[in-house]
């Protein structure tokens, strides 16, 4: 009995403890006692092997030497940059263009495109000295084809430009000429030798051009997501919520109410599909850029233009043609970020580079110069954010953080010092005062004195704790805004010997210049307008309630802007202000509003009311003829850049506690409001 | 298991009086109940010994052991590449059909040993960096296992060094494949392509349409887009540990440790170091050592015997000069030394060039300018130097360093390819991550005035006082640019007044009732918003006159990228207390503006809702306060600029406090907000406000100016 019943709970216990067991471990004892199998659904995998440390390496040391063979590059059939072009001749100067003149009669076209490379920093008279030697090959409509030309030379350092893609029989054989054509097919194009242009209109802008049309950073609400061509020429916008493939013909059979809207001659929407070959695809892709349409290419067959340094990712959705749903999927769940990314980046491309038919031509040279200079060409960022490798110079630097542009990307801060460059000019009294007050200035790294008059240079200067340079200049007026290699600082101060200036001014306006570096920062302000009655721009001094430009007597900018002034103006330009020096303030306001898109900062200047005449009197000419030329030269340069750049501010940056009811003592620049 | 053995001993003793049969089976149940429960203990204490391990998946089997496939002399050969192949023309892309997650789906053919009639084998079955690549792939997220879904194939047929291939009999291979069909969709691995004498540049197996991942490739041979140059693998970087070394000027300027040089290389290397003497160094193997089997990790020069490849670190550039073959393995030697390679290999193309600026990293020089070399690299800006330095040595952490890293950028270009607009961007294939965490990228960096005729959308956050509401929906329908008005109606338990009761204004106003009494209500972005610029503005913000109103709205089509706003606020860094202080004197500098009545871009309301970090947004709407401060660190950390304060101090009516009926503006409403900047700047991880000096006033603000012919008169008036 007494057997049984330890047997019963003897029992129960082991009950228990099975339960417990199968509770608890019962799974994992399973999996134990099963053999290693793979459980079904899940995947395999490559197997481990059992004996993977006893294989072999693929290549043995032993192999090294053998890899030694003759220096004989391995060749193909066609060209690529080492094999066919020679950049020993480039060595020095870069890039050297020379363009075969026209035989016989040109078109008008023609005639300005030659004129536009003429005018470019890259031209040379002479063939012997050139690097690259350009053949102009689009006279479409005359039908006339260059022939070959006298230094021919097997086509060896030859680019041939086709602006339109009107097949020229081939009067002789391209050679080791390079090839720059439009929306070139992506078996032909060599990439790294062949430069892919657009594909422009025949109305194309010579310069200037057209801006983007894209009025606002964001799609409109309610905007149709995707606009498809028209076969004539116009687009039109699909309805994508119905249809399950708008632009498949099959679909278009039946089409549901509201699917075909107005055509347009430019789309109005988020997204432009582009389908089918060249060339009419390659010129809606244009088109859609102008109008900050997201172009959406399937399959393309062409190249896309420049994309050896563009990166169109950034710009554009290249999707495969045969996964249409998907396709269409992927933009309606596009994130928002990526489409104002895009939509953005169309328009900057399109300005950038594409506008105009000089924009066109000078990305090319520039695309051609930069595989030359190999290392100190334009790194990728250059080209692919505003302002664009136009205009930003890689002869300037190679480095992003040299430049006014790209401080937020690269997460740098413009220097913490600035250049005073004091512009000395007829009659020629060392500004001594002025010295003091820059001098001053705890932000102030250096001044130099560009002695720019008829008088000789005074021995003495003023004792100041501050570097003092002296320049002396060529008496040109477009001096003040050469590259000194002694301007060191990332800032400089402008300024003429009559300018007056407190210290305060000068820090007020330095601190609010480093916030803006890509920006002129200036006291004294001027404004352009459009005079009806006379059918061009005006010009005035005039204080109003907003301004388009500083004067630069007095104004803090990017040394950037020297280098730009001096190497990317056309030489007729920086003529035009050395003769009248009122038009020099006019140009440098130009040039920076060309490259920001924006308008200067104008900061309080506090002299205003009794001493505004000497400043405001225009520039550094002399005193008896004031102003003058200033309106005429805004129409000029106007003209030359082909737009009207300027653009106009209603506001003013004053220190937080400007002419507020407060304690002086609490202010910072309380100097600056003192009557 | 000892344990389980002690106590089968003491069985028998526990349970004495037993018939024998009984006792066994006992004894048997309890050992295995035992048993069992150490098992479960141990389960317990080591529960991911077995989630963990890959082995329960995979079998565990021996190279030699895998099945032998007899290849007949006279089965088919696949036609030799075609150059003309694109992704459009020659990749089946409905393999890779509607994916949601935009990834392809890799298969990986069952390792087979190919042998021919007479029984011998085609080649070696697999090497080790096959089998490590095959492996990552198979660990990654490419990996199926299920033939019909795979969009890419890679065959398990080793062809990574073409020396070791009999070249007929492994087309043959490739082409008995189960889903070979010409080779489309499959991808094959090569790194050691060619064979003497002309060592051609690719692969000379014949493979038809399938993809091939080279090692060598030039221009020639390359299919731009379809193609995928890859490195060939230097089985040092798994040997020798470099560690990073900081850029800068280093011992050597230039280095050549290559051996094998053809002679007239050699000359022209050696020119360069009698030339320049000390700085350039020019090494070779070392004859003289008595062990053969170190002299891969030995360079000489004369007599001195030098470390490889540590003594690449001490140089600044070196030299990775082709031999018979364009690719050479001593380039990833180089990248991890952070020593610039200077490529002398014409028409090479350079490892993943389709996605890596290579241009960043290294010097090309074309093999006519040897000799030239040295001038071309001392003409580069020390800086440039130092920025290539680290970006060398970046390229092979992330893209060089394993078998691994090379078969999965090499999946993922092809990934990339196929969904284009899920691909990686240049800045995540080329920025280091220092350059990616230091940079910002302004999602609206555009420089664009909008027009003025676009006007804004105020939006108007209310609770329940109607009458202040009224009046402020009054004040700013003055207000000429304003173009629609968004009253948002928190109020859960009271509805909105009557439509009759509302003021008649001359611009559509729309009343939206919210589901609960968030302060983030105020920032989403509501389809209502048809204007890119939004006012928001507190329903006690009487103050504001209609030039103020009109003239922050100019302000803010000039800096439409920014907050601009007119309280304006201050962080200030306690050094007492360490941390952030929250500041609302009378300042010079101002960092924040409040948005009890601030314009911004209407974008902003999409990254507060769905793309603020952390938890702030549930903090903020549980802390009912500093949603302001939060929109403040959004836009800063977005756009990496600072605020615009728009005209002089008013005399707000306790502005902070609006949202929080009854609390003033007293101290622990200012212990309140410092708090909320430190505890988003921990969330943010840095800190993103800027501080300016300035602020925007009209042009002719407080001139000595006629009044009436200024554009904003009545502004700054108390």
């Amino acid at each position: 009995m007494q057997s049984w019943r330890r047997i019963r709970s003897l029992w129960l216990a082991l009950s228990a403890s099975w339960l417990l067991l199968v509770l608890l471990g019962g799974f994992s004892l399973l999996r134990l006692a099963l053999p290693p199998r793979p459980r079904p659904g899940a995947p395999q995998g490559w197997p481990r092997w059992l004996d993977a440390e006893l294989l072999q390496s693929f290549s043995q040391a032993g192999e090294l030497p053998e890899d030694a063979a003759s220096p004989q590059a391995p060749h193909g059939g066609s060209c690529d940059w080492g094999a066919c072009f020679d950049t020993s001749k480039c060595r020095g100067d870069g890039l050297k263009v020379f363009v075969y003149p026209a035989s016989g009669p040109i078109s008008e076209t023609h005639h300005r495109i030659l004129a536009s490379i003429e005018g470019s920093r890259f031209h040379t008279f002479s063939p012997a000295g050139a690097c690259l030697l350009l053949l102009l090959s689009l006279d479409a409509q005359t039908g006339e084809c260059s022939s070959m030309p006298l230094q021919w030379n097997r086509g060896r350092n030859h680019l041939v430009l086709r602006l339109h893609p009107a097949p020229c029989p081939k009067t002789f054989q391209l050679g080791q000429a390079m090839v720059a054509e439009a929306s070139p097919t992506v078996d032909s194009f060599r990439p790294g030798f062949d430069v892919a242009l657009p594909f422009l209109p025949e109305a194309h802008p010579l310069r200037g051009g057209a801006p983007g049309q894209l009025q606002q950073h964001s799609p409109q609400p309610g905007i149709a997501l995707l606009a498809l061509e028209e076969e004539r020429g116009g687009w039109r916008t699909a309805d994508t919520g119905s249809s399950a493939c708008p632009w498949d013909a099959r679909c278009e059979q039946d089409p549901g109410p509201g699917q075909t809207q107005r055509r347009e001659t430019l789309p109005n929407a988020t997204f432009c599909l582009i389908s089918g070959h060249r060339p009419e695809a390659a010129s809606r892709f244009l088109q859609a850029l102008q109008a900050g349409c997201i172009p959406v290419l399937l399959s393309p067959r062409w190249e896309l233009p420049f994309s050896e340094v563009i990166d169109w990712t950034k710009a554009a959705v290249v999707a495969d043609e045969r996964l249409p749903l998907q396709v269409l999927a992927a933009l309606q769940e596009m994130s928002p970020a990526r489409v104002l990314a895009l939509r953005q980046q169309t328009q900057f491309l399109w300005d950038a580079y594409f506008s105009s038919v000089e924009k066109v031509i000078h990305t090319t040279l520039e695309v051609i110069q930069d595989r030359i200079f190999g290392t100190s060409a334009h790194p990728s960022l250059l080209w692919n954010s505003p302002p664009g490798a136009l205009l930003a110079l890689s002869t300037f630097s190679t480095s992003p953080q040299d430049f006014p542009f790209y401080h937020l990307q690269q997460g740098s801060r413009p220097e913490g010092r600035f250049s005073a460059l004091i512009w000395v000019g007829p009659p020629g009294q060392p500004p001594l005062k002025l010295i003091q007050a820059v001098a001053g200035s705890q932000h102030c790294a250096q001044i130099l004195v560009l002695w720019s008059n008829e008088r000789p240079l005074p021995s003495s200067w003023p004792e100041t704790a501050m570097p003092l340079t002296v320049i002396d200049g060529h008496r040109k007026v477009s001096d003040r805004f050469f590259p000194y290699s002694t301007i060191r600082t990332d800032a400089v101060l402008s300024l003429d010997a009559r300018s007056s200036l407190s210290t305060s001014e000068v820090d007020f306006a330095f601190v609010v210049w480093q916030s803006f570096p890509e920006r002129m920062v200036g006291f004294l302000t001027s404004s352009h307008f459009w005079d009806e009655a006379h059918g061009g721009w005006g010009y005035t001094a005039e204080r109003t309630n907003e301004f388009s430009m500083v004067l630069t007597t007095a104004a803090f900018y990017h040394r950037y802007y020297h280098t730009l002034f001096t190497h990317s103006l056309p030489k007729a330009l920086r003529t035009l202000a050395d003769e009248a020096p009122t038009c020099v303030d006019v140009l440098m306001n130009f040039l920076v509003a060309a490259v920001t898109k924006l308008p200067p900062i104008k900061v309080p200047y506090g002299k205003q009311r009794q001493e505004a005449a000497p400043l405001a009197s225009g520039g550094p000419g002399p005193r008896s003829k004031p102003q003058a030329p200033a309106p005429d030269c805004v129409n000029q340069i106007a003209a030359a850049f082909g737009h009207m750049p300027l653009l106009s501010s209603r506001l003013r940056l004053d220190p937080v506690l400007f002419k507020d009811p407060v304690s002086v003592q609490r202010k910072k620049y309380r100097s600056l409001e003192k009557p | 298991m000892c344990a389980s053995v002690k106590y089968n001993i003491r069985g028998p003793a526990l349970i004495p009086r037993m018939k024998t049969k009984h006792r066994i089976y006992y004894i048997t149940l309890f050992s295995i109940v035992l048993l069992g429960l150490i098992a479960t203990g141990m389960f317990q204490f080591w529960p991911h010994s077995i989630e963990s391990s890959n082995d329960w998946n995979v079998e565990k089997r021996s190279v030699r052991d895998v099945p032998v496939v007899r290849l007949p002399a006279d089965s088919p050969i696949p036609e030799r590449g075609d150059l003309s192949c694109r992704m459009h023309t020659c990749f089946d892309v409905y393999r890779c059909g509607f994916n949601p997650k935009n990834k392809i789906k890799v298969y990986i053919y069952a390792l087979k040993k190919y042998v021919d009639d007479f029984g011998v084998p085609v080649s070696n079955t697999i090497s080790r960096e096959y089998n490590e690549l095959l492996t990552a792939i198979s660990d990654s997220d490419y990996y199926t296992d299920d033939i019909n879904r795979a969009c890419l194939f890679v065959p398990s047929i080793d062809v990574l060094n073409q020396n070791t291939l009999r070249i007929k009999e492994t087309a043959q291979a490739l082409a008995q494949l189960s889903r070979w069909d010409r080779g489309t969709n499959h991808l094959l691995f090569n790194m050691l392509p060619g064979g003497p004498p002309d060592y051609n540049t690719a692969l000379d197996v014949p493979r038809d349409r399938a993809l091939l991942a080279g090692g060598g490739f030039s221009t020639w041979t390359y299919r731009q887009g379809y193609d995928v140059s890859i490195p060939v693998y230097s089985p040092l970087s798994a040997e020798v540990d470099l560690p990073e070394k900081g850029p800068g000027p280093r011992r050597y300027f230039l280095i050549s440790s290559q051996v094998g040089l053809h002679p007239e290389y050699r000359e022209d290397l050696e020119a360069l170091q009698v030339k320049h003497g000390e700085s350039v160094l020019v090494l070779d193997k070392c004859t003289n050592l008595s062990e053969g089997g170190l002299s891969i990790r030995k360079r000489c020069h004369k007599h001195q015997v030098f470390d490889y490849p540590q003594v690449l670190q001490e140089a600044t550039f070196c030299v990775v000069l082709r031999g018979a073959r364009l690719g050479q393995a001593i380039l990833s030697d180089v990248l991890q030394a952070g020593c610039v390679p200077v490529v002398i290999a014409d028409s090479y193309i350079l490892p993943f060039s389709e996605v890596l600026d290579w241009k960043r990293a290294s010097v090309v020089v074309p093999e006519e300018k040897m000799s030239d070399m040295y001038s071309i690299l001392q003409s580069i800006p020390q800086r440039q130097i130092e920025e290539m330095q680290r970006q060398a040595r970046w390229f092979w952490e992330a893209y060089f360093q394993s078998i691994k890293a090379i078969a999965l950028a090499t999946l993922q270009i092809i990934n990339d390819r196929i969904y284009p607009y899920a691909a990686i961007s240049y800045e995540e294939w080329n920025d280091p991550p220092a350059v990616k965490w230091g940079s910002v990228s302004n999602p609206l960096f555009l420089p664009l005035i909008p027009p003025q005729s676009q006007g804004f959308t105020a939006i108007v956050l209310t609770y329940d006082r109607v009458e202040s509401l009224f009046r402020v929906i009054t004040e700013v329908s003055k207000v000429p640019s304003l173009s629609k008005l968004l009253v948002v109606w928190n109020n859960q338990n009271k509805n909105p007044p009557e439509d009759s009761l509302w003021p008649k204004i001359r611009v559509p106003l729309k009343v939206v009732r919210t589901a609960e009494n968030k302060l983030s209500n105020r920032f989403f972005p509501y389809d209502e918003i048809e204007t890119e610029a939004v006012l928001a503005i507190d329903d006690d913000i009487i103050m504001l006159t209609s030039d103020e109103l009109q003239f922050g709205y100019e302000v803010w089509r000039e800096f439409p990228d920014r907050l601009v706003g007119y309280p304006g606020r201050l962080h200030l860094w306690d050094h007492e207390m360490n941390k952030w202080k929250y500041e609302s004197e009378w300042t010079n500098e101002v960092s924040m503006v409040l948005t009890g009545a601030a314009f911004y871009h209407k974008y902003f309301n999409y990254l507060y809702t769905y793309k603020m970090p952390g938890d702030i947004k549930n903090w903020v709407d549980a802390h009912m306060n500093c949603e302001d401060i939060a929109m403040n660190f959004l836009v800063a950390n977005v756009t990496g600029k600072a605020v615009i304060k728009v005209t002089p101090r008013k005399k707000f009516k306790c502005p902070e406090c609006t949202a929080i009926d009854g609390l003033s503006l007293d101290q622990t409403h200012m212990v309140e907000r410092s708090e909320c900047i430190n505890k988003f700047a921990s969330v943010f991880g840095t800190m993103p406000l800027k501080v300016v000096e300035h602020r925007a006033d009209p042009v002719l603000y407080k001139d000595d100016f006629p009044e009436k012919l200024k554009s904003f008169p009545n502004i700054g008036s108390l």
